[in-house]
């Protein structure tokens, strides 16, 4: 054993920490996530007098339609990341392939993979813990698409922010998303939150869609009021994510960061 | 340029402290053979980049076929073909699915017999079936022409095809190259360190240094013009600093 050698390792290690701060999802992002999360799972579970049932149902719709986001996120994230990693991405952008064709080839596979991962969670959900997804009835529809275009807005966001800064930040595809779960409440309301992070959680689209879904679980009506505001939220944040990307696109032709994915 | 295939004027890149670019006109006529050349850091792939509209260039304008870039720059992609030695082919991918995929993003709604006419003139038909990670170095750099010459472009980029290529593998490159341009009328423009296969590939070849264009010309004018017996000697010339 050489000191020596272990030192240079360690140290090299330090370098790429130290210049990438994405890499300190590991060290900070995660860690904070998992707290909040499960702190406030923890509290809602304390402080709540709805029945067992109920409450396992609110576990299971968060997890089912949290789902839906990841995958409609993940899916055209990577759809797109895969060229990076596999150094395709010059290849494609000197053909005549416009932009939204690849968006669309790519969603539409995204989409085909989304039902069936869906479909396999909903189906465990069904077969291990007899809580169906359909139970919400109509209103999954409008939810569903909601946070489905809430995936793709934000896989737009972290497509624009691999075009800045590089591959490194491939890690924001489910940093991001993971950002996304404690805050959205997606499984428990708002006020188990802890309070500075609430005003947020309730700017979130994604928020007043699992708010939606419990309602529905509980046996109440689909709450329109609540639905719409999620929908105008994602009409808004959908415009942003594409403003954003074209203005990183253009960048990344501007300042020639095509070199850094040949 | 009349008959011009690409038409490229006041070409600048600036890169922070770096001026890769500075003023580069060039232009390529229909079924011509171009080498752009120059010392490593010259601004060759910067100034292909923006031959092809990845780039956007600070000042200056670029037209392929006619189409006017950036804004017809689908069209002009749809006239221009592209393959670099450095490139990869993704892995988990075959060849003739790679070729397939290409063929269809330019425009071919039934791309393999394109694809085995390829893979027969570059004498890699046995390779069909590989795994892109499974080929080596020339095997990649052939099938990416391949792919580059699926939809019969008018104007044929290639940076650096045979770079670190063996002999027979690049000789095999300029045979089928050779074979392109007189079967198909095919323009190229095309990069390259091997100054040799310069020579015999190209009938004009334009030096760029600095980010400027120092030369243009026949290789063997452009030879006497820098009172050398060869581009060798021109390339080493301008390689250690000289105008």
């Amino acid at each position: 054993m050489s000191w020596l050698r272990i030192k240079a390792i360690a140290r090299r290690q330090s370098y790429v920490v130290k210049r990438a701060p994405q890499r300190w999802f590991d060290v900070v992002v995660w860690p904070v996530v998992d707290a909040v999360l499960f702190g406030s799972i923890g509290v809602y579970f304390a402080r709540s007098s709805a029945p067992r049932s109920h409450q396992l149902a609110y576990l299971l719709v968060g997890i089912v339609l949290f789902h839906v986001i990841f995958q409609a996120e993940v899916s055209l994230a990577t759809g797109f990341l895969e060229e990076t990693w596999s150094r395709n991405l010059l290849n494609l952008l000197v053909t005549p392939l416009r932009e939204v064709e690849f968006v669309a080839g790519v969603v539409l596979f995204g989409t085909l993979k989304m039902v069936a991962a869906v479909s396999v969670v909903s189906g465990v959900a069904a077969l291990a813990f007899a809580f169906h997804i359909t139970d919400v009835g109509l209103g999954l529809i409008p939810l569903m698409a909601i946070l489905v275009v809430v995936g793709w807005s934000l896989a737009l966001v972290v497509i624009g922010i691999v075009l800045r800064v590089g591959q490194g930040a491939d890690i924001l595809t489910w940093g991001g998303i993971a950002l996304l779960m404690p805050l959205s409440g997606v499984f428990y309301p708002v006020n188990a939150l802890p309070g500075p992070l609430q005003p947020l959680a309730k700017v979130l689209p994604t928020t007043h869609v699992f708010a939606a879904a419990r309602t529905v679980i509980s046996g109440g009506s689909l709450p329109l009021g609540q639905v719409v505001v999620a929908a105008a939220g994602s009409v808004v944040l959908s415009a942003l994510s594409v403003a954003f990307v074209l203005q990183m696109l253009a960048t990344f032709r501007q300042r020639g960061y095509i070199t850094r994915h040949t | 340029m009349a008959d011009a295939v690409l038409q490229a004027r006041g070409l600048v890149k600036q890169y922070k402290r770096v001026r890769a670019v500075d003023g580069v006109d060039l232009d390529v006529a229909v079924g011509e053979r171009v080498a752009l050349l120059g010392p490593n850091g010259a601004g060759k792939t910067t100034t292909l980049l923006m031959l092809l509209g990845v780039v956007t260039p600070d000042h200056g304008w670029v037209e392929i076929a006619g189409h006017r870039l950036p804004k017809h720059r689908s069209q002009a992609a749809a006239e221009v073909g592209f393959a670099a030695g450095y490139l990869p082919l993704p892995e988990r991918v075959r060849v003739r699915e790679f070729l397939r995929m290409f063929g269809q993003l330019y425009g071919l709604a039934d791309p393999m017999p394109e694809v085995e006419r390829g893979l027969a003139r570059f004498g890699i038909a046995e390779l069909s079936e590989a795994m892109g990670n499974e080929l080596s170095s020339g095997q990649r750099t052939l099938v990416g022409i391949i792919k580059a010459t699926l939809h019969h472009p008018r104007l044929l980029i290639l940076d650096e095809p045979t770079a670190s290529l063996d002999p027979d593998v690049a000789l095999r490159v300029r045979t089928g190259l050779e074979a392109l341009c007189a079967d198909e009328g095919t323009a190229l423009l095309v990069t390259s360190h091997n100054m040799v296969e310069v020579g015999r590939l190209c009938e004009r070849v334009v030096f760029i240094s600095d980010g400027r264009v120092v030369a243009n010309g026949t290789p063997a004018s452009v030879a006497a013009e820098f009172g050398r017996d060869d581009l060798e000697g021109v390339f080493l010339h301008l390689a250690e600093g000289g105008r």
